[in-house]
Formats: C-alpha cells, structure tokens, sequence
C-alpha cells in the first residue's frame, strides 16, 4: 500500500514538476536549425578529430594533441590540488563533527559536533560552480580561485560524510581498549579509525573521481580545463573536437572509477599471504610470506607525488595579477555585496527587508520553485529509467540460471545487460553541466534539456547502485517463481523488488539531494531559474543580488540535504 | 605507578538497575587472586552485567565493588585507568579490528602502557623486539605462522586465539570473558577453554569466564558461579555442586 502512494506521490510530482517548469511536450522535437546541428553534432561522434579543425591552427607551434594534454593534465592537476586540501578540511571536520573520541560526552563537545556538522553542509550546500563565481568576482581570474571552489564544498562533504563513518566505525575493539585503560583517543586512532580507514579511503577516493568531474566543468567558467576546451570547441563550430575531448574526459573518469573499485576491493578484502614451507616459522620468512599489495603502494606513491607536483608545477598561481589589484578586487566585491538599499542608506539594515521582498516578487520565488522542480522532476525520470533498466542489467537476473534456476541460453539478455552497464558507465562519467550545455545545442533553449541532463547522469549512477542491491539481495521466493515457470520479470516484481524497495528508494533519496544541488547552477546556462538569476546577475556586476541568489540556492540545497537525510534515517532502519 | 600482584576483587551488595529495571540485586562475592571462576547461567542472568562492574565498564547503582580495597565506582581519570590497565576483557564480539594484522591487533593490548604516541608507532612501524615477544606469545595459543595475517583472513576459532593473545600480551593481574566460545563449534570450544584456563594458571592470572556450557565449567574451572534474574544462586567448587543443580539454572 505504501508502495503505491509513493509511486503515486512520484508520478504527480513530476508532471506538477513539468507543469511549473512550463516543459511542453512540442519542444521535445528539436526545430529545423535544431535538428542540423543536432545531426552534424552526433555525426562527428564517428570522426572525433586528431588535429586541429582550423586550418590556421594545424600549421601553429602547439599541436592538436598537446592542447588536448594539457587541458587534460591541468583537469587532473586541479583536481588533485582540491582534493588534498579538501582532505585537511575533511579530516578535521570529520573529527571534531564525530563522537567517538569523546571519552565522555559533554555540553561543550556537543554543541562543537553539531556546530562543526551544520557548517559542513552549508560549505557544501554551494555548488563549487557558484563558489568558483564569488572567488572569480572576488579576487579575480585564478586557478587558485578554481581550487578553492572546489576544495570548501568537497571538504564539507568529506566532513560530514567522514564524520558520519566515524561513527559508524565505534566498535567494540575501541571500548577493549578503552576498558583495558587506553585513553579516549589511543581507542579512537586505535579501534576506530583503523576500522573505518578503508571506507574513508574509498570514499576519498570516489570524491576524487568526482573532482575530476568538477574540474573539467569548471571551464565554463573560465578556468582552463576539458570544459573549457569543449566550450571553445563548440563556440568555434568544431564538433569532431569536442568529440575528441569528450572521449578524453570519459576515459579519464572510467579510468579513475575503475582504479578506485581496484583500490577498495584491496583495502576491504586484503591481500592472501603466501604459504611458507611446511616448518618454516622463522619471522622474516612469515615477514615476506605476508599479503602485500603493490597495486596499492604505486597508488599512494602516484597519488602523493601527482598531489606534490600539482602544488609545485604551477607557476602563476596568482595568473599575473598583482596582489595590489587583487586587495582592490576584493574591497570593491565585499563593498558591493552588501544590498545596494542598504549602502544607500549608510548601513542601514533596516532596508534590506523592502528589497529582499522586491527581489523575489520579481522572479525569486519563482527561480527557487523552479530549481526545486527541476531537480525533482529530473530525479524522478532517472528513477523510472532505472528501475526500467535494472530489471535487464542485473546480473543474478540475465545469466543462464537466474537466482539459481536453470532456463537454458540466454545470450542476447547478457548482452542487452553488457549494453546496459556500459551506458550507464558513460552516463555516470559526463558530467550533467556539459551534458546539459550539449542538450540545450540540440534541443534549443528549453527546460527538457537540463531535465534531460540531470537525469542520464542519475540514472547512470542508479541503475548502477540498483543492479547491486538486486544481485545482492538473497531472496528464496525468487528462486521458487523461476521454478515454477514464472518469468525473470516475475520474480523481479514479485520477489525482488520488495525486498530491495527500501534501499531502492534510499539511493533515489541520495541522488535527489545531489540533483537539486546540481540544478541551482544548470540555469547559468540560460534557462530560467536560480542559477540563470545567477549569471545574469554576475554579468551585471549586481554582487548583492548574486549573492542573494547563491544564499538561496544554498537554503534549497540545505533543505534537501535534511529532508533526504531524515527520510534516509527512517529508510535505513527498514533495510537492514 | 606499577600495579600491584594479585588483586582481589569483592562485591559488597553491588547492585545495578538500568532505568529502574534491576539487572544485579545485591551481590555479595569475593575472588581471590588467581581463582579461576566460571560464570553460569541462562542469557539475561547478568552474567554480563557482573563482568562489567569488575572492569568498571559498568558503575554499581547500589554498594560497592572493591578492586584491591579501593572502590571502582570512585575511581575516575588517571586512576581508573591505570586500575584497567590490570584487567583484561574479551568481549564476546572479541573485539578484533578486522583490516588490521594480527601483531597489530595484539599489540593493542598494551594501549595504556604505550600510550597514543607509543601505540601508533606499533602499529605504522612496529620493532623486531616487540614482534619476536608478540611471535612467542602466538606460539603459546598456536597461531605463530598467522602473524601478519590479516585477521579477516581468519577462522573464528584463530581469531579467539588472537584475543587470547592481546589479553596475555596487555600482562594484567585478571582477564574477564564474556562467552568468548558462544561462536565456536563443541570440539573447538572445549580446547580454547583448556587453553585460556591453563595459560591463565601458568602465568598466575584471575580468570572470570561466562560460559553457557555446564560440562566445561565442571571440567577446567575451580569456582562455579550460577546466576539467575540478576542473583547469585549457586557459589563453589565443581566437586561440590550438582550436575542437575546446574542444569536447572537453564
């Protein structure tokens, strides 16, 4: 019963979600213009270049593939430079926001936690590309404006989520050693954060993958960066490069993806010593019988001196400006982001209520209401697909004994599963704001294309996450509807799908909160909503409503982080 | 400061009450050093409950519980712990942390000796004096050739001996167990139990053990304890009691 209203729930939610967003069925065929472009566009996709389009540019100093290096390497340089602060953040906040080295509650410590924890999510509630405008408009052009960008939100991430793993990780090795005498926090280093190392790792590791992500978006803003490369790219109407850096960028994060499954399945599932000879106890024989993994000490050692000459290589971190200019930059930004009312008032605070209220009569409302459904109606359609589609990826479901009953050949199915899992894996790598800067080209300036964008790159990461909880669901009724002749959809709905509902709906949960976080920015590309209020504002050099647009974008994102939170909460204690 | 051999433990009708539902009423109990007590009784007789004041993990809600004359529920900070650092406990979870290796997990055991600085060193780069000690103690419970296995690697039976070992390793005047071979089957229950119990007679050790099994009680312990509803209900050596007497505890 509750399975049906939530379907229901769902299904109106989106079509109110496409009536608000004014998203009319017409436009979902592109126009004739539309429909060129859109031709010659996935016509390249065949003929990705390996040289420059330009004639004038083949014949320069730099080659086709040098520029493709370089975008490539300062993508990854970026990233990795964010990432190694944004662990500072996140080892620190992750601690403070944690519990388990306490040796003893108290007020001061909780009201730390709760403060460390609040200011976490709202770190992470601006989307990098937004932190990417302030630090842009306020200090000015600078690859040390992108890493900053990058790194507050990923650390807040990190913080939260590594706070949330310390916890988690409170076991009974740490309380042995507490009990036998042990401080508070030789238990917590001890006991907790040994068990919980290998999910911090892996969780790092994944949010590097997602850096990458955002590295090479970040050249929408003009950072130079894969994104920066395609926009150029397609400003110049030189498609087959674009398709050559996107299949760059694909390769680039399946190649971090699936480097970061090696590392975990390795840091989870160790590595099986070597046998010894029968009697040969000696301890520098057991010493070099133990399990090692060299696969793991080059990704430390790659990872330490890839993060190392990020740092060092640069040479302008600064971009040529003075750091005079760059004081006067920020001055004339902190001066300007206080509401222009209230600078007209000599500071008059009182001012800032009559203007707040003007503002969104006058599309603010609107703007978060729209961004709200964008995400949602975007999430919802992700889910469908999905849902759709890990009927015919899961494994346990497509092979030639599905949950262990034999039904004889079923070649085509494992291929259609293949297909399947290979689309999800691209889906998964484009990052939704260059797949919606795509879209927008075929579809025209419609609202479809940024539902579209948010949700391919969901539905890749869904039906990912939806295919395990299926394979991984042991469920004996299953088996019993195969063997009695049901079909494998059969066993899906009947058995299946209940089983692994929760976990189902905690994932879409998850993904809900990311899409809505990634809507407030799609409107920068020039559909109406916050972040189109955003840009427009940038543009106009207005910093006070900008920054009045950032803070709601940020308010919407917080309350979809608690609201998917509390519901994920609930969920849990159901799945288990 | 050292702690000092042989500590006495005694209950002075320790109770404990958890929200106002009684979990120990009044026990009186003394163990003398070097006993070797079998806890009996059936699940929720407060066996665990009764381990738990003896380390201080648990505070008596009513009288005391004296370690050595001094009164564990008084003791806090620096003294509590150097007080731990003379007791042992194995959980029933045995609290194993499972991606690290085995001589780090033993090495654990001297937490409150080394201190954090001390412990981390043990773990990131430990010495070859302190793994040929660790090796040794391994030998004694049978596991040497498991030395730098990951504990998840191994069997039940293997990784109660490695918290065996931590608990020897942690050298402490009493080790405390709580149904450390509910997990294993018969056979290997019955030769961790000969194994603890002589290892803690060779070395001189209290032992305080909660087992579910009759038959091992009566074999390798010289007190047994029953328990039920939070009392003591039988008290002394096996010899002494009777088969059906402890059956009917169940």
């Amino acid at each position: 019963m509750r399975r049906r209203w939530f379907f229901l729930g769902g299904v109106l939610l989106f079509f109110m979600g496409l009536w608000v967003l004014e998203a009319r069925p017409g436009e979902l065929v592109p126009n004739e213009g539309g429909r060129t472009v859109a031709g010659d566009f996935f016509k390249a996709a065949f003929q990705p270049a390996v040289n420059f389009e330009d004639p004038e540019m083949q014949s320069g100093e730099v080659s086709f593939f040098e520029k493709l290096g370089k975008a490539l390497w300062l993508t990854v340089r970026y990233a990795l430079v964010a990432m190694s602060l944004a662990l500072v953040i996140g080892i620190v906040g992750g601690v403070l926001g944690s519990r388990a080295w306490w040796s003893r509650p108290n007020l001061f410590l909780q009201v730390l936690r709760i403060g460390v924890r609040l200011l976490a999510t709202a770190v992470r509630s601006v989307h990098e590309l937004m932190w990417a405008l302030l630090f842009l408009s306020a200090i000015g052009t600078s690859p040390l404006a992108a890493v900053f960008a990058m790194a507050l939100p990923y650390g807040g991430t990190l913080a939260k989520v590594f706070s949330e793993l310390l916890d988690e990780g409170e076991s009974s090795a740490a309380e042995v050693i507490r009990v036998s005498g042990g401080g508070g926090f030789t238990a917590f280093f001890a006991g907790v954060v040994t068990s919980a190392l290998p999910d911090l790792a892996t969780y790092a590791l994944y949010r590097l993958e997602c850096a990458i992500r955002s590295s090479a978006v970040l050249g929408f803003v003009g950072i130079p960066t894969l994104g920066y490369e395609i926009k150029t790219a397609y400003e110049d109407g030189h498609y087959r490069e674009i398709w050559t850096y996107l299949y760059a960028l694909l390769v680039l994060v399946v190649f971090f993806e699936w480097w970061g499954a090696k590392v975990r399945s390795q840091l989870m599932n160790g590595v099986a010593a070597r046998r010894v000879m029968e009697g040969d106890c000696g301890l520098a024989s057991l010493w070099k019988a133990r399990g090692r993994s060299w696969f793991l000490r080059a990704s430390v050692v790659l990872l330490l001196f890839g993060v190392t000459a990020g740092w060092l290589v640069e040479d302008k971190w600064g971009a040529g400006v003075s750091w005079e200019q760059r004081m006067r930059n920020l001055d004339r930004f902190t001066d300007e982001i206080v509401p222009f009312p209230v600078r007209e008032a000599d500071g008059d605070w009182g001012e800032f209520g009559p203007w707040f209220e003007e503002k969104m009569s006058d599309g603010g409302t609107k703007a978060v209401w729209r961004t709200f459904h964008l995400g949602t109606a975007a999430i919802l359609l992700a889910g469908i697909v999905a849902l759709v589609g890990v009927r015919f990826a899961a494994r346990t479901l497509v092979s030639s004994s599905p949950r262990g009953v034999r039904e004889g050949n079923s070649r085509h199915r494992e291929l259609l599963a293949l297909l399947l899992r290979g689309g999800s894996m691209l889906a998964r790598a484009m990052p939704e704001y260059i797949l919606a800067f795509l879209l927008l080209r075929v579809f025209g300036p419609t609202v479809w294309a940024l539902i579209f964008a948010l949700a391919i790159h969901n539905a890749g990461i869904l039906l990912r996450l939806g295919a395990e909880v299926i394979d991984n669901t042991s469920s004996q009724a299953s088996s019993v509807i195969l063997a009695q002749g049901g079909s494998r959809s059969s066993a899906f709905v009947g058995a299946l799908l209940p089983v692994g509902f929760n976990r189902l709906v905690l994932f879409l949960f998850y993904r809900w909160e990311s899409c809505i976080r990634e809507a407030t920015v799609l409107g920068m590309l020039g559909v109406s909503s916050l972040g189109f209020l955003i840009s427009d504002a940038k543009v106009s050099f207005f910093y006070d409503e900008m920054l009045l647009w950032v803070g709601l974008g940020a308010g919407l994102v917080f309350l979809g982080d608690l609201t998917s939170d509390l519901v994920r909460h609930k969920l849990r204690g159901k799945t288990s | 400061m050292k702690p000092r051999f042989f500590l006495m433990l005694e209950f002075q009708s320790a109770g404990l009450a958890y929200g106002g539902i009684k979990a120990l009423e009044a026990i009186d109990l003394s163990i003398q050093p070097g006993e070797q007590v079998c806890l009996i009784g059936p699940s929720g007789a407060g066996k665990s409950s009764l381990l738990g004041l003896m380390n201080g993990r648990l505070a008596a809600t009513s009288g005391a519980v004296l370690l050595d004359g001094k009164n564990l529920g008084e003791l806090s900070g620096k003294n509590l712990k150097q007080v731990r650092s003379s007791i042992a406990w194995v959980p029933q979870d045995l609290g194993l942390v499972p991606n690290l290796r085995v001589n780090q997990n033993v090495a654990c055991g001297r937490a409150a000796r080394k201190g954090l600085a001390g412990l981390l060193k043990s773990l990131l780069v430990m010495g070859k004096g302190e793994k040929e000690e660790i090796a040794a103690l391994l030998k004694r419970v049978g596991i040497k050739e498991k030395i730098f296995t990951r504990v998840d690697h191994l069997s039940g039976g293997q990784r109660q001996r490695v918290a065996i070992a931590r608990a020897l390793y942690q050298d402490p005047q009493i080790i405390l167990a709580d149904e450390p071979v509910s997990a294993v089957d018969p056979e290997r229950a019955k030769s961790l139990v000969e194994l603890l119990t002589n290892l803690a007679r060779e070395e001189k050790k209290t032992l305080v053990m909660s087992l579910h099994d009759v038959g091992l009680a009566r074999r390798f312990f010289d007190r047994v304890i029953g328990m039920r509803e939070g009392r003591i209900v039988l008290d002394g050596r096996p010899d002494d009691i009777g088969v059906e007497e402890l059956y009917r505890l169940d």
